[in-house]
C-alpha cells in the first residue's frame, strides 16, 4: 500500500486528498477552517493588533467605532486588541493542559487496564473519587490548596486542568485497554516477557489512538470554558491579563451600556468551543466512534 | 426419502438460478463476487455449496431468499423460486416467502435467537407471523411437536427456557426447529455446524438427515467442510472466486472429480484414514481477487492451464448425466494428471529423535479460581485441568485433542507461563521452570514460543510485518538496523513469504499469510518448543494443508518440537508423533498417533473418531452419539469424568472409583475400567470404518 501510494501521480494524490476531506461533514470542515483562523490569530496577532492590550487612555466603555472596533473596556483599553492577544493565552493554556492530561491519563489508564488486579482497583477507585467532586469545586479546592504564591500563574492553571481531566481520560483509556489486552497479540507479547511500558507503548497505544484522539478533542473543547470560568471567578488568570473569562468578569457591569466589551470575548470563546466540538464530531465520525460528552 | 423422491419427480425444479451475477461496492468500485452462476434444485433435493472463504457461496445461498447485502447489486441473471423471480418480489411478497416457503439456518445460533424470549414463544411467533396453524393453542401444540422433532429433551420444559440456558448444539436445534416451523419447501443452511464440536456436529448432521426423510424439504447447505457435505447432500456445487466450477452428484464428485480445483480441494482435506496425502495434487498459491484473468479464474493456480485458459471464459458444460464442469480441458486432465501423480508420493512424518524429554509435565493442575491464592479459601478451588502427565521430546509433535472446554488451551497457556499452576511439576530440559513469565529467565522465554488461534487477533493491526517479526529479534538478540532487516527477510523466506511482505500491515494479508507471519514471529526467537493453539482452525482447507506442510518442514529445518492443540482429529493425525486425548480437564488416552487412532480406544476417543464426517465411505454413527445429551457439565461429578456420556459405562464403579491407567504396550496408555481386550472387542463390534481397517494390521494383544 505504502509503495503504491508513493508511485501515484500528483493529480491522483490530490484526488485522494479531496476524497479524504469529503469524508468529513461540511460543519466539521467549516469548523476546521475557523480553528485554523484562531491558530493564525494566536500566532500572528501581536504583529497586527492595533493597540497594546495593556494601553489605557481612551474613554472607558466607549462603543464600537473605526478606531476601536469592539469599543473600549472599563479601563479604556481596546477590546479588539485584548481579544486578539487573549486568543494566544486561551489556546496555549487549554491545548497544553489537555495534551498533558492526555499523556498522563492515557498512560496510567492503559497501564492500569493491562496490569489489572488490585493496582487497577486502587487507581480506578481513586480516580472515581476525584471525578465525583464537581468540576469547579475541585478546581477551586486545588487552587486554594496551592496557596497564594502560585495564584494566577499559567503553571497552576495547567496543573489544575491536568488534575480535573487526567482521571476522566484514564478511565476512558482503561476501558479501551481492558478490551485490547484480551487480544492474542498482547498475550503473545506477555509470553515473550515484554515489560508493561513496552506493551503499553507498542501494542496498546497505536490501537487506542482513535479513541484517545476523540477524547482529546472533547476535553480540549471544554478546557477553554473551564479556564475562562476560573478567570471569571477570579481564580484563574490575574489582571491585567487579556484572558477572556477575566475580561467578561471585569466588564460585566457594562453589559447594558457597552455590550460589545462583554460580547466580544464571550463570542470568541463560544465560537472556539463550538468549532472544537464540531471538528471532534467530524473526526469521530470518520473514525467510526461515538462521542460521549461528560464534562 | 421416498416421499421426497416422488415429489422431485412430479415437479423437477423448485429453484432455478440462471446466470446470477452479483457485485459488491468496495473501494469506490463494483467488485464481482458471484459470476454467472447457474444451477437448479429439485424439490426435496439437497445441494451443497462448497468453496474457500470469499468464493461467493454464502452470497449465492442468501440470494435464494432474496437477501442482498447493502451495497451490493444483482447485475444480471434471475433466481426463480417455484417459478417466480425472487429478485423482483416486493418487500411484502418477500416477507411472505421467507420463513414460510423458504427459511434460513444461520451460522451462529447464539445471535439468531432473541435472548429475551422463551424458546416456545419464538417458535410460536414464527408461525403467527405467517398465520400457520389456526389458533394460539394449535401453534403451541405444534411448537412442542417441533421441539421433540429436533430431539430436544422434555419439550414442555425446553419451551419455557431462554436461549442462554441451552448449549450451542441445542440452540442450533432450536434454530432448525424455527426454520421448519412453517413447513418450508426450502431450507438454506449457512455453515450451521462450523462453530460446534465434532460430536455436536455429528448429532446435528444426523438430525438434519433424519428431518429430511421425515419432512422432505429441499436444502442448500453452505460449508467449507467437504466431509460434512459428503455425509448430507445429494449434489455438490463447487465454487471458486464467484464461479460455479463443478456441479455433480456427491459420490461421483468425490470418486472422480473433474475440475482441477475440485481435485485440489479434495486432495487438501486431511482425513483420518489417509493422513499423509499426495502433495502433488495440493492447491498452490492463493486466490487473488485483484489478479483474476479474463478467462478461467482458476487459471493462475491451475497446473494444467494453457495460454488459452487465461483468455476464454469458461462455462459450465455437461460431462455426464447431472454432472457439469467449467473447464475447457476437462477431457485431457485425467490423462495429464496421471503422469504427474506418481512424482511425489505420500511423505510420512520423520520419526522423532528418541531421547530425554524436552518438556515434562507431571500431575499438572490449573485453576482460574482466584481465591485459590488466598489461604483463607474455605473450599478447595475447582481445577480446570487435573492430573495431567505427559512429555514432549525434542523434534517431536505432541498433540492434545478434545472438545471445547476440555482444557487444551489452559495447558498450553500454563506451559507458556501465562497461568500459574495450582499443583504439579513442569520441567524443561530437566530443569524446573518457574511458574509464570515474570519469573522465568530470558533464555527460557525465548525457547518456548506461543502461536495462537485467531489470525485476525494474533497480529497487532497497527504494526507492519517487519515490526511484528522484528520485535523478538530486538528483544532476545539485540538486533537492529541492517542485521535485523536481513534476519526478517530470512524469516519471511522460512515461512514462504516474499520479502515485500515486510512493509505490509496485517489487514493487507490473507488468513493464511497472517498465520505464517505469526509463525515467523515465533520462529524469530529460535525456540526449541512451539506451542500451537488451534492455529489451523480458522483457515480454509487448502491453506490448512499448506501450513501443515510448512510446520513439518520447519520441524525438519530447525529441529522444533511442537505442542499442538487442536479439535480437528484429521489434522492432528497428519502431523503428530504422539497424541493425548483430553476430556473435561483430564487425559484419558496417550500414545503414538497410530496407537490412538486404532483400537483399543478409550470410549471417548472412539466417540470422537466416529463423529468425524469423512469423505470416503459412509459415515456410520454409533448409537452412542445419538443418545449423547450433548451437554457436558463443566464439573465432573463422577470419578471418571466421561462417565455421564460414556456409551460403554460399566456401572456405578465408573461414578465412584477413578479408572486405572491401562498399559496397551509401546507407551500407549488409556484410562478405563474396561479391560483392554473388552475395549478391543467393542471397537470392532461397532465397525468404525476408519479404525477397523487398521485394526487388522495392528497387534490386538495388549
Amino acid at each position: 500500500m505504502a509503495t503504491t501510494a508513493l508511485a501515484v501521480s500528483a493529480p491522483t494524490r490530490r484526488a485522494g486528498v479531496r476524497r479524504f476531506l469529503r469524508r468529513f461533514t461540511l460543519s466539521a470542515r467549516v469548523a476546521a477552517v475557523v480553528l485554523l483562523l484562531y491558530g493564525l490569530i494566536a500566532l500572528t496577532g501581536p504583529l497586527w493588533a492595533p493597540y497594546s492590550p495593556f494601553a489605557t487612555g481612551s474613554v472607558p466603555f466607549g462603543g464600537g467605532s473605526w478606531t476601536h472596533l469592539f469599543g473600549t473596556d472599563i479601563l479604556g483599553r481596546d477590546v479588539f486588541s485584548r481579544v486578539v492577544y487573549g486568543t494566544r493565552n486561551v489556546l496555549y493554556l487549554s491545548l497544553t493542559s489537555t495534551l498533558l492530561a492526555l499523556l498522563v491519563g492515557g498512560a496510567i489508564g492503559l497501564a492500569s487496564g493491562l496490569v489489572g488486579g488490585w493496582v487497577d482497583e486502587l487507581l480506578m477507585r481513586a480516580f472515581e473519587t476525584i471525578i465525583s467532586i464537581p468540576l469547579l469545586v475541585l478546581a477551586l479546592l486545588a487552587i486554594a490548596a496551592a496557596g497564594p504564591k502560585l495564584a494566577g500563574s499559567s503553571l497552576l492553571l495547567i496543573l489544575v486542568v491536568l488534575l480535573v481531566y487526567a482521571p476522566r481520560i484514564a478511565r476512558m483509556a482503561r476501558t479501551v485497554a481492558v478490551d485490547l489486552v484480551t487480544r492474542d497479540y498482547v498475550t503473545v507479547a506477555r509470553a515473550r516477557g515484554e515489560s508493561v511500558a513496552s506493551i503499553v507503548w507498542r501494542e496498546l497505544t497505536p490501537n487506542a489512538a482513535g479513541v484517545l484522539l476523540v477524547e482529546f478533542g472533547v476535553r480540549a473543547g471544554y478546557a477553554p470554558i473551564l479556564i475562562s470560568s476560573l478567570g471569571f471567578l477570579g481564580f484563574g488568570a490575574q489582571p491585567p491579563s487579556p484572558e477572556w473569562g477575566l475580561m467578561i468578569s471585569e466588564n460585566r457591569v457594562a453589559i447594558v451600556t457597552a455590550p460589545l466589551s462583554v460580547l466580544a470575548p464571550a463570542g470568541a470563546l463560544a465560537v472556539l468551543v463550538i468549532s472544537l466540538n464540531l471538528v471532534t464530531d467530524g473526526v469521530a465520525r470518520v473514525l467510526g466512534r461515538s462521542v460521549t460528552r461528560t464534562p | 426419502m421416498n416421499a421426497a423422491a416422488a415429489r422431485a419427480a412430479a415437479d423437477p425444479a423448485l429453484v432455478e438460478v440462471d446466470g446470477l451475477t452479483i457485485d459488491f461496492w468496495s473501494n469506490e468500485r463494483w467488485a464481482n463476487v458471484v459470476n454467472s452462476v447457474t444451477f437448479s434444485l429439485g424439490r426435496g433435493e439437497a445441494l451443497g455449496l462448497v468453496g474457500e472463504s470469499g468464493c461467493g457461496k454464502t452470497t449465492t445461498a442468501l440470494a435464494l431468499l432474496g437477501f442482498q447485502r447493502p451495497g451490493s447489486r444483482i447485475r444480471a441473471g434471475a433466481i426463480r423460486f417455484a417459478g417466480r423471480d425472487v429478485a423482483r418480489l416486493s418487500r411484502r411478497e418477500l416477507q411472505k416467502l421467507r420463513g414460510r416457503r423458504a427459511s434460513l439456518v444461520p451460522q451462529n445460533p447464539a445471535t439468531a435467537l432473541s435472548p429475551g424470549m422463551r424458546i416456545g414463544a419464538q417458535l410460536i411467533e414464527t408461525m403467527a407471523v405467517h398465520r400457520v396453524g389456526g389458533s394460539h393453542r394449535e401453534r403451541e401444540r405444534r411448537a412442542l411437536g417441533l421441539i421433540s422433532q429436533v430431539r430436544l429433551p422434555d419439550p414442555q420444559r425446553t419451551a419455557a427456557k431462554y436461549p442462554h440456558q441451552l448449549s450451542g448444539g441445542q440452540q442450533q436445534r432450536v434454530v432448525i426447529a424455527m426454520a421448519l416451523a412453517c413447513d418450508p419447501e426450502l431450507v438454506v443452511l449457512d455453515e450451521p455446524t462450523t462453530g460446534l464440536d465434532v460430536t455436536t456436529q455429528a448429532q446435528i448432521l444426523d438430525l438434519l438427515r433424519r428431518l429430511r426423510d421425515e419432512v422432505g424439504m429441499a436444502m442448500v447447505y453452505v460449508t467449507h467442510n467437504l466431509g460434512v457435505v459428503a455425509s448430507i447432500c445429494d449434489r455438490i456445487g463447487v465454487m471458486y472466486a464467484g464461479d460455479l466450477v463443478e456441479d455433480a452428484p456427491v459420490a461421483e464428485l468425490f470418486q472422480a472429480p473433474r475440475h482441477p480445483y475440485t481435485r485440489g480441494l479434495i486432495a487438501a482435506v486431511p482425513t483420518i484414514a489417509a493422513p499423509h496425502r499426495n502433495r502433488a495434487v495440493t492447491l498452490r498459491g492463493l486466490l487473488r481477487r485483484d489478479q483474476l484473468p479474463p478467462g478461467c479464474r482458476f487459471a493462475p493456480r491451475c497446473d494444467f492451464a494453457e495460454a488459452a485458459c487465461f483468455e476464454e471464459p469458461q462455462t459450465l458444460l455437461p460431462v455426464a448425466e447431472r454432472h457439469a464442469v467449467a473447464c475447457r480441458r476437462v477431457d485431457e486432465i485425467d490423462r495429464l494428471a496421471a503422469g504427474g501423480d506418481t512424482a511425489d508420493g505420500a511423505a510420512p512424518l520423520r520419526p522423532a529423535v528418541a531421547g530425554d524429554g524436552l518438556l515434562d509435565v507431571i500431575d499438572l493442575a490449573v485453576t482460574y479460581d482466584r481465591r485459590a491464592r488466598l489461604s483463607l479459601a474455605r473450599r478447595p478451588p475447582t481445577a480446570i485441568v487435573r492430573d495431567i502427565t505427559f512429555d514432549v521430546r525434542p523434534r517431536e509433535t505432541f498433540s492434545l485433542v478434545g472438545e471445547s472446554g476440555s482444557g487444551k488451551s489452559t495447558i498450553a497457556r500454563t506451559v507458556g507461563g501465562l497461568l500459574r499452576p495450582l499443583a504439579g511439576q513442569l520441567t524443561f530440559e530437566g530443569r524446573d521452570i518457574a511458574a509464570t513469565v515474570d519469573s522465568r529467565s530470558k533464555k527460557l522465554r525465548r525457547e518456548i514460543q506461543l502461536v495462537l488461534q485467531n489470525p485476525d487477533a494474533s497480529l497487532n493491526p497497527r504494526q507492519r510485518v517487519q515490526e511484528i517479526v522484528g520485535r523478538p529479534l530486538e528483544l532476545f538478540f539485540g538486533l537492529r538496523g541492517k542485521a535485523r532487516r536481513a534476519e526478517i527477510e530470512k524469516l519471511l523466506e522460512d515461512v514462504r513469504l516474499e520479502g515485500a511482505f515486510a512493509g505490509r500491515y496485517p489487514d493487507e494479508l490473507s488468513g493464511g499469510e497472517r498465520q505464517r507471519v505469526a509463525i515467523a514471529r515465533a520462529l524469530a526467537a529460535r525456540p526449541k518448543l512451539m506451542l500451537c493453539d488451534e492455529i489451523l482452525s480458522a483457515l480454509d482447507v487448502s491453506v490448512q494443508s499448506d501450513i501443515v506442510e510448512l510446520l513439518l518442514a520447519l520441524q525438519d529445518e530447525h529441529g522444533l518440537a511442537y505442542l499442538f492443540i487442536s479439535h480437528d482429529l484429521a489434522v492432528v493425525r497428519a502431523l503428530s508423533h504422539r497424541v493425548g486425548v483430553l476430556y473435561l480437564g483430564e487425559l484419558c488416552e496417550v500414545g503414538t498417533a497410530e496407537q490412538v487412532y486404532a483400537p483399543p480406544y478409550h470410549p471417548y476417543t472412539h466417540m470422537l473418531l466416529s463423529a468425524v464426517p469423512e469423505i470416503e465411505g459412509e459415515t456410520v454413527l454409533s448409537p452412542a452419539i445419538r443418545t449423547d445429551p450433548g451437554v457436558a457439565s463443566s464439573r465432573p461429578q463422577s470419578a471418571c469424568p466421561f462417565a455421564d456420556r460414556c456409551p460403554w459405562k460399566v456401572g456405578p464403579v465408573c461414578d465412584e472409583i477413578a479408572p486405572p491407567w491401562r498399559e496397551a504396550g509401546g507407551g500407549h496408555v488409556l484410562r478405563c475400567h474396561l479391560p483392554l481386550d473388552e475395549l478391543m472387542r467393542r471397537a470392532e463390534d461397532s465397525a468404525l470404518g476408519v479404525g477397523a481397517v487398521e485394526a487388522v494390521g495392528a497387534d490386538p494383544s495388549p
